[in-house]
């Protein structure tokens, strides 16, 4: 009796989709536990995504150094703009953020095509065991902490008990009485792209080489057909079939074009070379966490947040117009 | 069949694949054959593939250490929980926003999804975390994380590709949502389960930012955090060891012990991870 009456409004609900439209359902148990279900989600962002939002008020009082948080946040008085003139007139804020662009633009040239060249590479191996064991040593080192792999580098770009000194020497580009110092300033930026091209390229192929798993052969049978080589099938067959995916992780790249991480950066700094070293997802910290000045690094989150937002929108209309794929 | 000869391009692909590999696979290496190596013969320089002098005393050092063993508990104690925590949470949202006739879908996944390209940036959300009273408090590193949108989505994905009868014919029997959650969804998408699993897993077990902003650090202190420490202060605790054992051993020798056990976990499950990870992302970027 039950099963049949279940049935029948199953049927029923499904019969006419267009009249159940029109007609407003009535609200049984099972829409309050989906509904229930789905607020979880709500209750979460409410305290963890949309709270933090009212605190950004803190950006526009004088909140500086406050003894407690949210007493500062309760009382400080406003100040307007001050706290954005502050950091838009400090050469610390500055210094960031150049580097910030410098190495996001510069990542964005080599970081974000070599995941594509290197699937691209991987798909032309046509031995499955070799490409198995290129992928597995490929991908190990984005599972490994930024701390342990930071830990890695520092050791390895030691200058008397590192690996690279000594092949310098070899070559005549650093001496024992002039040693180069890789850890310093000079070489902080190679460092970093290095060591993320080293520890993402893997990783970050696996989108593409599954994107390319999913074309379909057959255009590559009538390409070959044609005549055309491995080089032509590549650019004019693979190339164009992952060109939705990479479209929206070119479109995500530019919108982090302030961000970067902070494990990272944190772990591969010192003294030496802070100065190329610093950005501002650390420099908020520094700042905000490390020297208390809330009100200043709020200000600076608020800027960011802002910046990130406009260009993901912009990247977005523009990709829209010009190739007809975006992210939303 | 196309014949097998040899082809310039093939090797060339072969040769710069094969030297990416080495090149990732190089820093362990390195790493590895320091630590099993005497600390001040270490600093003289040229141990790049195999040790030296070969000593345990590097890994004697850490494994006597207790803050070593507390940090490497409450790592595993953050993993295990954390990991179940969210997997739960999310799943149970994922479940509701994959249905159909889920009331006020759009505002939920609009709500969603806004937080995913704009976010208050971290003193507001510092301010938050003291507020709840979570600052230098254990929950600190299972509460905020046990949600997220990004993996929401791809359980979401994930639970709308599987057949409607199946959910119909247990409305029948008369199971409630949250039953068919549980023994019908669930059991159902163990591949992308595990993935999203192993995904937080490696996230609870790599972070050192929590422990290092939202606490005083000392008993709460994390592994990755622990070894932060030793590699960017040397600060390394030999109170109390065997000075024979000190003499073999030097801040940097010891750090790479540490690393060589921190990283022995993630070795174990490497081959779980590559087996799920790839779906995983293949599950998400197909239907999201």
């Amino acid at each position: 009796m039950k099963l049949e009456i279940a049935a029948d409004v199953i049927s029923n609900s499904k019969k006419d989709p267009e009249h159940e439209k029109k007609r407003k359902r009535k609200w049984t148990g099972r829409d309050i536990t989906l509904v229930g279900m789905a607020s979880l989600s709500l209750l979460f962002l409410a305290v963890f995504s949309y709270a933090p939002l009212f605190g950004l008020v803190l950006a526009f009082k004088d909140g500086d150094y406050g003894l407690n948080l949210l007493k500062t946040m309760a009382t400080a008085p406003w100040n307007g703009f001050e706290n954005f003139a502050a950091f838009l007139l400090d050469p610390n804020f500055v210094d960031a953020l150049v580097n910030t662009i410098c190495l996001n633009l510069i990542m964005l040239l080599i970081n974000f095509p070599a995941p594509i060249l290197f699937a691209l590479l991987i798909n032309e191996v046509r031995n499955k065991h070799y490409k198995k064991v290129v992928q597995t040593l490929s991908n190990f080192p984005h599972f490994i902490s930024w701390v342990i792999f930071g830990g890695m580098i520092i050791a390895m770009t030691d200058m008397t008990t590192g690996i690279f000194n000594p092949i310098l020497e070899a070559i005549g580009l650093s001496s024992e009485e002039n040693p180069v110092n890789l850890q310093g300033a000079d070489y902080a930026w190679a460092t970093i792209i290095l060591s993320s091209l080293i520890k993402g390229v893997g990783w970050g192929s696996i989108i593409y080489t599954a994107a390319i798993s999913s074309l379909d052969g057959e255009m590559y049978e009538a390409a070959e057909l044609d005549g055309a080589n491995r080089f032509q099938k590549a650019i004019y067959i693979t190339l164009p079939g992952i060109a939705s995916t990479i479209t929206v992780f070119l479109l995500l790249n530019i919108s982090g074009l302030l961000g970067n991480s902070f494990d990272q950066f944190y772990i591969l700094q010192n003294s030496l070379n802070l100065s190329k070293t610093q950005v501002l997802t650390t420099y908020v910290y520094q700042t905000g966490i490390s020297q208390r000045r809330y009100s200043y690094a709020s200000a600076l989150g608020l800027f960011n947040s802002v910046i990130s937002v406009t260009l993901l929108l912009i990247s977005n209309f523009i990709s829209k117009k010009t190739t007809g794929r975006g992210i939303y | 069949m196309r014949k097998v000869r040899f082809n310039w391009a093939d090797f060339i692909i072969w040769f710069v694949l094969g030297l990416f590999a080495l090149i990732a696979l190089y820093p362990f290496i390195y790493v590895l054959a320091g630590s099993f190596n005497d600390g001040m013969d270490y600093s003289a320089g040229g141990i790049w593939l195999f040790p030296r002098e070969v000593t345990l005393a590097n890994y004697s050092v850490v494994l006597m250490d207790d803050d070593f063993w507390h940090a490497f508990g409450n790592t595993v104690l953050i993993t295990a929980v954390g990991t179940v925590c969210a997997l739960l949470f999310t799943s149970v949202v994922a479940y509701a926003m994959s249905r159909r006739e889920l009331r006020f879908r759009n505002f939920f996944q609009i709500a969603n999804l806004f937080t995913m390209f704009f976010s208050g940036g971290l003193i507001p959300y510092f301010m938050i975390i003291v507020l709840l009273g979570l600052y230098d408090n254990f929950l600190v590193y299972i509460i905020p994380s046990i949600y997220s949108v990004y993996n929401m989505i791809i359980i979401q994905n994930f639970f709308k590709g599987l057949p409607e009868e199946l959910r119909e014919a247990a409305i029948i029997d008369g199971a409630s949502e949250l039953k068919i959650w549980w023994t019908i969804y669930m059991p159902l998408s163990k591949p992308v389960l595990a993935t999203v699993a192993l995904w937080l897993a490696t996230g609870f077990w790599n972070s050192y930012f929590s422990t290092m902003v939202y606490t005083r650090a000392g008993d709460l202190e994390t592994l990755q955090y622990f070894l932060m420490k030793m590699i960017k202060e040397a600060r390394v605790d030999t109170g109390g060891m065997d000075p024979s054992l000190i003499e073999q051993t030097t801040s940097a020798t010891i750090s790479f012990a540490a690393i060589v056990i921190a990283t022995i976990p993630i070795l174990l499950v490497y081959p779980f991870i590559q087996k799920y990870f790839a779906k995983g992302i293949m599950i998400g970027s197909l239907k999201g």
